[in-house]
């Protein structure tokens, strides 16, 4: 184990490294909290599997990347990424996803993932023919600074930023679902669609605008991963973080998504900080795989199957 | 008498492909045909776990690359192809048994989201273990040519075929169409729905292996997790659904237009061939799910009856 070889490690002391790891492993997980909750969204209010979540992101990056060219800061054109991720997400529902409705739940799954896994070979493809398959980034004049926290614990200023527009965004979500009239119909469309729509509402139209609503918080990450490095075989990658996230949260469980995310984020960093970056990826892959076999309703699944 | 027409074409294909390489010497059309092979068993034996028995896999790629690992790793340790062939087969299907069965006991999306995590596991692994690409010794080197490669891979497509043919066709296979079909109706008729599909997952992986032992039998050089690629993962499934899921001709035909379709841009426009058959694909599970073998079966009855109509109105 390579746990030895960093024990005695002079530069931030063992207490200051770990800090550093763990802030890290937050905001990572804050990253994949979002990435989770657009998956999160249509899987349990739906029943729809998207897999198509990750290389939408994608898609959203090098439209950042234009705009960014175009000389508008990348957060600055999250509101218009949004906007065009929204009226994109409710045009594929339409051709794609909108016959699926009247199905039942596991053929609804079914038809989904393989509708969405044909869109993203396509999305992925036509972006490597477009733009190769070069490995790109926007970068702002900010992008290489980071923010002192408290004496010698640095933190990246995009990661944190980031972070807290996460928060927000969470926030947001909370008073949507909790507040307004929409926002409850939509979680009593993922408790029980019938008797849903026995109270009146509308369950097409809480599908579709779901579905929107979960392509637009692509945007976020779209931005935060265009900051990072992004290529057009990235998108299964970013699916993948986020179908983790969702099922560690438990299936149709909106909220656990962030704990999930901050779980999964803080033991990808304590992993680097035992075996090295190269195994960072495969331990969330593992402990998904244990989870799945040991707690299949997720670490944190209120709903019961 | 169908049935008997099927089986004649099915031997005079067979003949003709036994025949090919005492006439077309050809080291690409040969090499080729076997890269054609290795599409068609890793099609089938997706559509025996996708197709017959409904449960979606998309990391099909992972028992493929397993498949591919301990065969390359026997056959340059010097044992021979007949023994570590099986034996990379017995590999892939032991750890579709680690993972795969703990996942049929999940309902929902489990198994196709777990097996994709499985193929990213296998692919990230394998590529920070084995840096450096396989090559061969010159002993080896020396000893190649490619009737064998050839030979081994018709045998093994064809082993596959009819080994799905009749399992699909047994007491087992109808308790696994079943189970696709309803599961909760078929455990509620005494089948054990958990034995049957596990049958069919050690069975679907085993092939997968075979198929990944081949690739490492045909390739001089290669990196180790080329086969660990998730392209493969998602070819299975690509060729099956255009040819005709849950039909033995179907994974032939898909894996036969994506191949040529591959060969045509491969010197123009590289991924052009997945572009254009992910676009197939959407098409086809939205508007034709028997796929372009129920098309052609279904525009030929369509005209039947229409000129029947015609004949009846004039």
């Amino acid at each position: 184990m390579a746990a030895t070889a960093k024990e005695g490690s002079p530069i931030l002391g063992k207490e200051g490294l770990m800090l550093q790891t763990l802030a890290y492993g937050i905001l990572n997980g804050l990253l994949y909290s979002i990435i989770a909750l657009g998956i999160s969204l249509v899987f349990g209010v739906m029943r729809y599997l998207n897999i198509a979540h990750g290389s939408l992101i994608i898609l959203g990056s090098y439209g950042s990347l234009y705009l960014f060219r175009l000389g508008l800061d990348p957060f600055v054109s999250i509101p218009i990424l949004m906007l065009t991720l929204f009226l994109a997400g409710i045009l594929l529902f339409h051709l794609l996803y909108s016959n699926f409705v009247s199905l039942v739940e596991g053929l609804r799954i079914q038809k989904s993932l393989l509708v969405s896994f044909g869109l993203m070979l396509v999305i992925d493809n036509g972006a490597t023919l477009i733009w190769t398959s070069d490995e790109k980034s926007i970068t702002p004049f900010y992008s290489g600074m980071s923010f002192e926290l408290f004496r010698g614990f640095h933190v990246p200023l995009i990661s944190l930023a980031g972070g807290i527009l996460a928060i927000l965004v969470i926030l947001a979500l909370h008073l949507f679902f909790s507040r307004t009239y929409f926002g409850k119909s939509v979680i009593a469309v993922s408790q029980d669609p019938e008797a849903a729509s026995l109270m009146g509402v509308n369950v097409k139209r809480a599908f579709l605008i779901s579905f929107g609503l979960s392509v637009c918080l692509g945007a976020i990450p779209s931005v935060l991963v265009g900051l990072q490095a992004f290529s057009p075989s990235a998108g299964i990658q970013w699916f993948n973080k986020g179908i983790i996230v969702v099922m560690l949260g438990g299936l149709g469980n909106i909220y656990g998504v962030f704990p999930a995310g901050l779980f999964l984020g803080i033991v990808e960093a304590i992993s680097v900080f035992f075996f090295g970056a190269p195994y960072r990826e495969i331990t969330g892959l593992v402990i998904f795989v244990l989870v799945l076999i040991l707690f299949p309703r997720g670490l944190f699944g209120r709903i019961p199957e | 008498m169908k049935r008997q027409m099927k089986k004649v074409l099915l031997i005079l294909l067979s003949m003709f492909l036994i025949s090919l390489p005492l006439v077309v010497k050809s080291q690409y059309i040969l090499s080729l045909m076997i890269t054609l092979f290795i599409y068609v068993i890793l099609a089938e034996s997706w559509n025996l776990l996708g197709g017959y028995t409904g449960q979606v896999s998309l990391g099909h790629g992972a028992f493929f690359g397993v498949g591919a690992l301990v065969t390359r790793l026997l056959w340059v340790n010097k044992i021979p192809m007949l023994l570590s062939l099986p034996l990379g087969g017995l590999g892939a299907a032991l750890l579709a048994a680690i993972v795969g069965i703990p996942c049929f006991r999940m309902r929902l999306a489990y198994f196709p989201i777990g097996t994709l995590a499985l193929s990213m596991i296998a692919l990230l692994t394998v590529s920070n273990i084995f840096i450096a690409a396989t090559a061969l010794s010159t002993e080896l080197l020396k000893s190649y040519e490619i009737f064998s490669r050839y030979y081994l891979a018709l045998f093994i497509v064809l082993l596959s075929i009819i080994a799905i043919h009749y399992l699909v066709r047994s007491r087992s296979g109808l308790a696994i169409v079943a189970i696709r079909d309803n599961e909760q109706a078929a455990a509620a008729i005494g089948i054990k729905t958990l034995k049957y599909k596990t049958l069919a997952l050690l069975t679907s992986t085993f092939l997968a292996g075979l198929a990944g032992g081949i690739y490492a039998y045909q390739h001089v050089s290669y990196y180790y997790d080329a086969p660990f690629d998730l392209t493969w993962s998602f070819t299975a499934p690509l060729t099956t659904f255009i040819g005709g899921i849950s039909t033995i001709a179907g994974p032939i035909v898909g894996s036969i237009c994506f191949l040529a379709l591959s060969e045509i841009f491969a010197v123009t426009l590289g991924q052009v061939h997945v572009l254009i058959f992910g676009f197939c694909f959407i098409l086809i599970v939205l508007f034709l799910p028997g796929g372009l073998l129920s098309m052609k079966m279904g525009t030929l009855k369509n005209i039947k009856k229409r000129m029947e109509k015609a004949k009846a109105d004039s």
